[in-house]
């Protein structure tokens, strides 16, 4: 009898190094999805609506583990990234036309990492000549050099920085009442405004890369379906944390700017606005979180186009494969870090039409990325036993239906 | 029997060794292929020419001969998709398919083992090209007459004719045959079932070096990962499994089922497949070895529960032992016997209990007379002996210290039960040092 105990409480003990291991897709594709744009916009809608529109927030964060715990599965099912899936499901051109449009929006969103490094530095007083080149070869030698468990280390103490937003939101001081009831009392004005902020929370939440991103990076690190049950709780732990992140900063906006009604454009403004309020220290804080999630979204964009290509070309795509065996995927990773830095740092560049041209485009290709990995889920030839019930695909198009009457308001009225 | 082979015109191959691709540049040449992606979608006539349908995708079937002739037809009539045996087709072409009477039977589809789908199953899914080593996505077939059936003679799989395939009208459908593999020299792993074997690609996935298989079968993911192993013999798989990095060999065995798994483990060298089952979670682990023989899942066990950093769990179980009282021609049968069985550079010799007495260099067999026996070859210098749980830093030192080719390991009672080689210590060795950065020499050896 005594053997018997003595398993069970081993095997408690391992089910924790068992998580270690497994951990990683769902924590990062989504903590990269709160990026500098990300935080801009919980930012804008913190200053602007206070604590009253948080709840939209909570929806998209459900989105957010809805599909990214399907992306996760279909990976480790398929063992092949998005992009290939497509290719092989939908056709030639399906495949092309999402891989083509996600790298040319990839970039785009690159160019926004590297503009919320340059503006992190420069509170600091770095100038965007120093900073930004200064983070793209630290970005593209770690995972070219870098094996993948090392990488994955670098992007796990990137992800400690977050923690900065926290901080930042207790110096806040914040109505804590107003923000309970903000999550979880739906209410918005019906106006232009509202509607885009609303929207722009969903998309920087659910981003393309992000769902490319985490099925690629479950098959490049080898989990299999032994793993699904851990997957599935770093899933739910990544995605929840990124919604947890996203309302300590709407609740410092909303707890400093919404209420001595600053408005505000981007992140570093945010933080250079707090100040006054809630201390030189919140400010730098504030900072350093745009720093590091801009440093970890830098890192994991490129690398999600990269597995987008190579996934599209039927080449190897691995961060353990050597330069030399993986010539496509390294040469999209530093082509996508190269272009992003360098408009950021040409004087003169159109960069705010290049963001909002950016954002249009990741709008514009999530629906029919959802409407594939919705096909995929229940096509029993690809997805054997794993192919989704009729109830998780009823919520999975009830979330798709969401998204598309959000991107249809936010197209109508940024065209209108 | 045979079917000619597509010529090899102009091979591309000084390039890269890696990078073996048959340019069938002649004009002849493209004008007899007929692209199956270009042909989907395409209209499917009666003998009088009139319209039936459009053709939705093309069935072959395998294993007969090398290049696998076409077996049906499965054609959209009207709302819904109808089969059409392949006997009726009078003529294919690039523009369309007449079939060789007005009155057709269109039967109902069912899917059977060695047929697959082409344009489903086969187009745009991953395929091994066995000559060039690697793994590659198709991006179009091409079906060309060879005795008198249509088949399957190539596969397509460069980027260009990938791309062709996203334009509308007659640009999709032009056989763009640039860099294109000989079906003979493919193994097309995707079919419903199991895989698709052709017997030549069979017979030269055998003949592969074993680190080359392993490289093949690391580029390859999920379902065509494990086919490429079903297509390969036991013994040859295991060969190329203990070439495998230690990661990829890992994720691999985990998506197996325990059945395969065990199977595949049986057939590899016990300290190899013990240092994968130490990995595998603990329930996973107890399945494979349930899956097993109860002799080879005992032995496996006790392997397992050797520390990595001790003698036990670095050694080799495989090695040759002799009595005392065995010939030297008895010994040298034996030595030549195992030498599949990994390396081998000598005997070890025991006595009546079965304790350690000897190991005795092929050098020293070779020299000694065939008839004596083999207590009388033995003698200095002894061997170098430790102790299952010698910690491995001593065993380097014994190493040093002796310059002898081997370690033997013996137990509490000094009987022999693996020894070490030079390689099992360097491999030892590189699973403590994974560094990449130029800065990071070396590894501890404590």
């Amino acid at each position: 009898m005594t053997v018997s105990t003595k398993s069970v409480k081993s095997r408690r003990g391992f089910r924790l190094a068992a998580f270690f291991a497994v951990m990683g897709p769902g924590i990062l594709a989504g903590l990269s999805d709160d990026d500098p744009a990300g935080i801009t916009t919980y930012s804008v809608l913190g200053a602007n609506y206070g604590y009253r529109m948080l709840w939209v927030l909570v929806a998209s964060t459900i989105a957010l583990v809805l599909f990214q715990d399907l992306g996760a599965r279909i990976g480790v099912v398929t063992r092949q990234g998005l992009i290939g899936l497509i290719r092989q499901k939908y056709g030639a051109r399906s495949g092309v036309l999402s891989a083509s449009t996600l790298i040319v929006a990839n970039v785009g969103t690159m160019t926004a990492e590297f503009a919320g490094i340059a503006a992190g530095g420069q509170i600091f007083g770095f100038s965007k000549y120093i900073t930004v080149p200064f983070a793209a070869i630290l970005v593209t030698s770690l995972v070219i050099r870098g094996s993948f468990g090392r990488v994955q280390g670098v992007f796990f103490l990137l992800s400690a920085v977050f923690l900065a937003y926290v901080i930042a939101g207790f110096m806040a001081h914040p109505n804590w009442g107003k923000a309970f009831t903000g999550t979880i009392v739906p209410s918005m004005p019906i106006t232009h405004d509202a509607i885009l902020i609303a929207t722009a929370t969903l998309g920087t939440t659910l981003a393309p890369w992000g769902l490319t991103f985490i099925q690629s990076y479950a098959v490049d690190k080898r989990l299999t379906r032994d793993d699904l049950r851990l997957l599935r709780v770093d899933v739910w732990i990544g995605s929840i944390l990124t919604g947890v992140i996203g309302f300590f900063v709407v609740v410092t906006a909303a707890a400093t700017l919404n209420a001595h009604h600053i408005k505000i454009i981007d992140a570093s403004d945010a933080a250079a606005a707090l100040q006054p309020f809630a201390g030189r220290l919140a400010k730098e804080i504030f900072a350093i979180g745009l720093i590091g999630a801009a440093l970890l979204a830098a890192s994991i964009l490129p690398l999600s186009t990269a597995y987008a290509a190579s996934d599209l070309m039927g080449r190897p795509a691995a961060v353990d494969d050597k330069l030399r065996e993986a010539p496509l995927f390294y040469g999209t990773f530093a082509a996508v870090t190269v272009l992003g830095a360098g408009l950021v740092l040409i004087p003169g560049a159109p960069l705010v039409t290049i963001l909002i041209l950016t954002q249009v485009l990741n709008a514009i290709l999530l629906l029919p990325l959802l409407l594939y990995m919705f096909g995929i889920a229940r096509d029993r030839r690809i997805m054997g036993e794993y192919v989704s019930a009729r109830p998780i695909l009823a919520v999975y198009l009830t979330f798709i239906v969401i998204v598309t009457l959000a991107i249809a308001a936010m197209l109508w009225y940024s065209f209108r | 029997m045979e079917v000619t082979r597509i010529p090899a015109i102009n091979p591309v191959a000084k390039r890269l060794d890696r990078r073996r691709e048959y340019a069938l540049a002649r004009k002849q040449v493209r004008e007899s292929l007929v692209s199956v992606a270009g042909l989907i979608g395409r209209p499917v006539r009666d003998q009088a020419g009139r319209d039936i349908g459009r053709l939705v995708d093309i069935l072959v079937r395998h294993g007969e001969t090398t290049y696998p002739p076409v077996s049906g037809l499965i054609v959209k009539v009207g709302p819904r998709s109808s089969f059409i045996n392949g006997a009726q087709i009078a003529t294919l072409t690039q523009d369309e398919i007449r079939l060789s009477s007005s009155k057709i039977n269109l039967e109902e589809f069912i899917r059977r083992d060695g047929e697959s789908l082409l344009d489903a199953d086969v187009i745009d899914h991953q395929i091994v090209d066995v000559d060039g080593m690697r793994v590659v996505r198709s991006s179009d077939l091409y079906l060309a007459q060879l005795d008198r059936a249509f088949r399957v003679v190539g596969v397509d799989v460069s980027f260009v004719s990938f791309l062709r395939r996203i334009f509308p009208g007659a640009i999709r459908r032009r056989p763009t045959p640039d860099r294109v593999l000989d079906w003979a020299a493919v193994a097309s792993l995707a079919d419903g079932e199991g895989s698709v074997r052709t017997a030549d690609s069979r017979s030269v996935l055998g003949q592969m070096r074993p680190a080359d298989l392993a490289d093949l079968i690391e580029d390859l993911h999920g379902r065509e990962q494990e086919a490429l192993i079903d297509l390969l013999e036991p013994e040859v798989a295991a060969d190329a499994l203990e070439e495998m990095e230690p990661q990829e060999l890992l994720g691999l065995m985990r998506g197996l089922t325990a059945q395969k798994a065990a199977g595949l483990l049986t057939h590899m060298e016990p300290d190899e497949s013990a240092e994968v089952l130490r990995d595998l979670r603990e329930g996973h682990r107890e399945s494979v070895l349930a899956a097993m023989s109860d002799e080879n899942a005992q032995q496996l066990r006790e392997l397992v529960e050797f520390d990595e950093k001790l003698a036990g769990g670095i050694m080799t179980t495989r090695m040759v032992i002799v009595h005392e009282s065995q010939t030297v021609a008895q010994a040298l049968t034996s030595l030549v016997e195992q030498s599949d069985r990994g390396a081998t550079d000598g005997v070890v010799v025991v006595d009546d209990a079965g304790l350690l007495l000897d190991h005795v260099q092929v050098l020293e067999l070779v020299a000694a007379d065939p008839n004596a026996p083999m207590s009388e070859v033995i003698g200095p210098p002894w061997p170098t002996s430790v102790h299952l749980d010698t910690p491995f830093g001593v065993v380097i030192e014994e190493f040093t210290n002796n310059r002898g080719s081997s370690i033997v390991v013996v137990d509490e009672e000094n009987k022999p039960v693996g020894h070490i080689l030079a390689d099992d210590l360097v491999d030892a060795l590189i699973a403590g040092t994974e560094r990449r950065w130029p800065w990071q020499t070396g590894g501890s050896a404590s």
